[in-house]
């Protein structure tokens, strides 16, 4: 116990370009909502939905 | 080297005094202990268990300050009130439910559901006297953040209350209860803390992955709220006419899907129901493996799983049910990418299950169960 890393959770979110497919994965910034159009995408014309909001947890 | 470690030639009579010419101290030392532990034991063991409960009560103690200010901080910095919050929520945190008595249980469900509903109304009801202008998305965080503040306070209060009850009698078998339970209450208490960043910043947790599919695939077709917090979209899928439900996103509510099912069924012949919910995993099961079954997948007190079989009962309608597993943190706290990645696999499922249990022609309600924060439809 005296030497166990200490977990933290960072949030991320996926976006996803409907036209090219195109998958982005970006930190989490607040305000952001499943299913919400989010930004330009890179490769295309085309506006990226947020497909995911997870947690991945690191040790510290 | 070795021949200095050899234990062989010991002579235990020697080392223990046991021999005819017996050592008297070191018959003391023998039995000593053994008076001590015949008479003392009990006191010895609560002296130990309690060091232990000491300082699971210490962080459940920090966990019940952290929780309410981090509820009082929030208030203050999304609601911009005139007056100081902090002594009307710390009234709201002492609320207390009695539930109805159950010495004869008929009726037990309808009395639990009006208690429990009543409290809802009436927290929502004095969160919104806070600020009259709040938005429905920010009073069921609030609402959300109150509950878990208040849950942290009562555990704390009965766990101490046990703890000081065993200390003050010298009760030793009084502590043993609580010493077996507490890792539990521990894990449970441990989860609610760390969901809090999630509710106030909205994202979806681990049992948000029903809303999550089922908010899916009403994408892009009409929504109507049919009940409390709860929204409807009408769809059809290989010539099933599909009834998509689940809680109105994105905020912190898990709607009511026994109300709203019961107005489809009063209007519509349905064939079949398939609900999707966050199961608990056993231990040794693999978190975010999902599993299909029969019967109604929700959790709650009860009374929603009871109206919704009921329903079913009466008219006669199959329940099929998908679950995805995950631990109890894992259902409170910020959905991870195990579970997150899912949802197209579960969808999937949901299509299939359709496909090999209905006929073209026949209607289907879809209920995506759990709490829907940070998804909306």
């Amino acid at each position: 116990m005296m030497f166990s890393k200490k977990k933290i959770t960072i949030a991320y979110t996926v976006e996803k370009c409907p036209k090219c497919d195109m998958i982005r994965k970006r930190a989490f910034t607040e305000g952001d909502v499943l299913f919400s159009e989010s930004s330009k995408c890179n490769s295309c014309d085309g506006i990226s939905v947020i497909e995911k909001i997870f947690g991945e947890s690191i040790e510290q | 080297m070795l021949s200095l470690l050899d234990f062989t030639n010991l002579d235990f009579d020697q080392l223990f005094g046991m021999s005819d010419d017996t050592n008297p101290l070191m018959m003391l030392v023998w039995i000593l202990p053994i008076i001590l532990f015949v008479f003392y034991g009990q006191r010895i063991q609560l002296f130990v268990t309690s060091g232990e409960i000491k300082k699971g009560i210490k962080k459940l103690d920090g966990f019940k300050e952290e929780s309410r200010d981090e509820l009082i901080s929030y208030v203050k910095k999304n609601l911009k009130l005139e007056n100081d919050p902090t002594k009307k929520i710390d009234r709201f945190l002492d609320y207390f439910t009695i539930m109805p008595v159950d010495m004869d249980p008929n009726g037990i469900v309808d009395k639990v559901q009006h208690i429990v509903r009543s409290r809802e109304d009436y927290t929502r009801e004095h969160i919104r006297s806070l600020s009259p202008q709040i938005s429905n998305f920010e009073l069921t965080k609030i609402q959300t953040l109150l509950e878990i503040a208040s849950s942290l306070q009562i555990i704390y209060k009965i766990v101490n209350h046990m703890f000081l009850t065993a200390k003050k009698q010298n009760n030793y078998p009084l502590i043993l209860p609580l010493q077996m339970i507490l890792p539990f209450i521990m894990e449970q208490a441990e989860a609610m803390n760390e969901a809090i960043p999630a509710f106030k910043t909205g994202q979806p947790v681990g049992d948000g992955i029903g809303p999550m599919v089922v908010g899916k695939m009403m994408l892009d077709h009409k929504k109507e709220i049919t009940a409390f917090q709860t929204a409807l979209a009408k769809t059809d899928f290989e010539g099933r006419t599909l009834f998509l439900l689940k809680a109105e996103g994105p905020g912190s509510t898990v709607g009511r899907p026994a109300d709203a099912l019961e107005t489809i069924v009063s209007g519509t012949k349905i064939d079949i129901i398939i609900m999707i919910d966050a199961a608990l995993k056993m231990e040794g099961e693999d978190s975010a493996s999902v599993a299909q079954g029969f019967g109604a997948a929700i959790g709650g007190v009860g009374t929603e799983r009871f109206q919704i079989e009921a329903i079913t009962t009466s008219k006669n309608i199959p329940v099929f049910s998908i679950v995805v597993k995950q631990s109890v943190k894992e259902a409170i706290t910020l959905m991870t990418k195990e579970i997150a990645d899912k949802a197209d696999d579960t969808r999937l499922q949901v299509y299939e299950m359709i496909r090999e249990n209905t006929k073209s022609g026949q209607s289907v309600v879809v209920i995506g169960v759990g709490n829907t924060v940070g998804v909306p439809q």
